[in-house]
């Protein structure tokens, strides 16, 4: 174990920033804004004793230099590259930087503390279909659907949660999951409607929409440029056009496909 | 308020908390997404009995729900942003999304041009709402901070 020694007596940053930076990375994969990341990351190298941090983040790649009160220079850069919300991780991530900066930790102790965050279990499988399915139902009553269209975008939607787990596991694009789900709700909905589950296809379709909108990219992307991270913001609007774009592609390739003879 | 408003505003709430699942929130945290979920329709359908323009209504429910979602991230100690999306959900506007999709698949030009605008004209108000929230509260911690500062100097 290293002893804390005063941040007036020199000692070697280098585990902690690397444990900031690792904090910092954890924040922005689970949804955090680019200033949270970038603020959290800050004070933590100030207050494990670095004299000056230039830190800059936007949502795919991160850069941060550090100098140690011996002048030593310390550059770490981290290319980000997939996003997974986890707004559970992001709160207990959010507590240990605090931790850090309020009493003096150990390296190892914070080493710790992010290995154990790491291993925070996400709500399993079946849970995230009772989610889709909650959500599809729901919105579609909300949009003024009837019965039958909740219950048919309930069991589109729980479909839709193992598309997007196939398509993880294939092809690890956003941007074609999205599409490959557009296409495939619609042609469900469609189906179902032609075999008479549901009378109108409208509701089924916005209730399972509501699950691929992209409105956490667009929350932040709005909270970035506001407090002028706007390369991230302009970055994560531009994602969030992009999939609107593929779901209004994906409904498109199936209508023409269908020859517009479906509707 | 009907009996199909309470409804309304009762799948509002299922939504977020499923989106909320979705977001990995537990506990209390999830217990007020649920509210704030709710909490969105019903001053939704409060406004929009006086004020008759669907976007402005947006503006200011997407305000003050977010300005209910920094009160709670305060009260639970959280980051502001697990609160904001799952209990503003309600708003996303993707009914309009979708009917911009059948305007655009119809080659009715006049509809689908009225729709986009209407889609953008909504999530620009959702946006202008969060952001504003966000202007309010940086303009309170400011005069906290300047009230504090002034109190310790004087002590």
């Amino acid at each position: 174990m290293t002893e804390i020694t005063p941040s007036t007596e020199i000692r070697d940053l280098r585990p902690f920033l690397d444990c900031a930076m690792e904090i910092g990375e954890q924040m922005l994969i689970c949804g955090a804004e680019v200033h949270r990341v970038e603020d959290s990351i800050r004070r933590i190298c100030y207050a494990v004793g670095a004299v000056r941090v230039d830190v800059f983040t936007i949502t795919s790649s991160m850069l941060l230099t550090a100098k140690g009160p011996d002048g030593k220079l310390y550059t770490q850069t981290r290319r980000v590259i997939s996003l997974e919300t986890d707004f559970h991780k992001l709160d207990r991530l959010n507590r240990l930087s605090r931790r850090i900066c309020s009493e003096s930790m150990t390296a190892e102790q914070i080493r710790e503390e992010i290995d154990a965050i790491g291993r925070i279990r996400h709500y399993p499988f079946w849970g995230e279909c009772l989610a889709y399915l909650m959500i599809a139902s729901s919105f579609a009553f909300f949009f003024g659907g009837v019965w039958q269209q909740a219950i048919a975008a309930g069991v589109i939607a729980v479909i839709l949660r193992f598309v997007v787990a196939l398509s993880d596991r294939l092809i690890q694009n956003a941007i074609f999951s999205k599409f490959l789900c557009s296409f495939v709700l619609t042609a469900l909905t469609f189906g179902s409607v032609r075999l008479g589950l549901a009378p109108r296809a409208d509701e089924i379709i916005i209730g399972c929409i509501m699950l691929l909108i992209p409105g956490i990219g667009f929350t932040n992307a709005m909270r970035d440029i506001f407090t002028g991270d706007s390369i991230a913001g302009v970055l994560r609007c531009l994602e969030a056009v992009l999939c609107a774009l593929a779901i209004a592609g994906g409904y498109y390739l199936f209508v023409f496909l269908a020859g517009g003879g479906a509707i | 308020m009907t009996l199909s408003e309470l409804f309304q505003i009762l799948v509002a709430s299922v939504g977020s908390i499923g989106f909320a699942i979705l977001f990995n929130i537990r506990g209390r945290r999830l217990v007020s997404v649920a509210v704030g979920g709710a909490l969105c329709w019903l001053l939704f359908l409060l406004l929009n009995r006086g004020i008759k323009n669907e976007t402005v209504c947006f503006f200011l429910v997407a305000m003050l729900v977010s300005l209910y979602d920094e009160l709670m991230a305060r009260v639970l100690k959280s980051p502001t942003t697990v609160f904001l999306l799952p209990s503003l959900v309600p708003l996303v506007p993707g009914a309009s999304l979708y009917y911009t999709m059948v305007g655009a698949v119809s080659k009715n030009q006049a509809d689908f041009f009225a729709r986009a605008v209407n889609t953008v004209e909504l999530a620009g108000a959702l946006a202008i709402g969060i952001i504003a929230s966000t202007v309010i509260v940086r303009v309170i911690n400011s005069v906290i901070h300047f009230v504090r500062e002034r109190r310790a100097k004087k002590a």
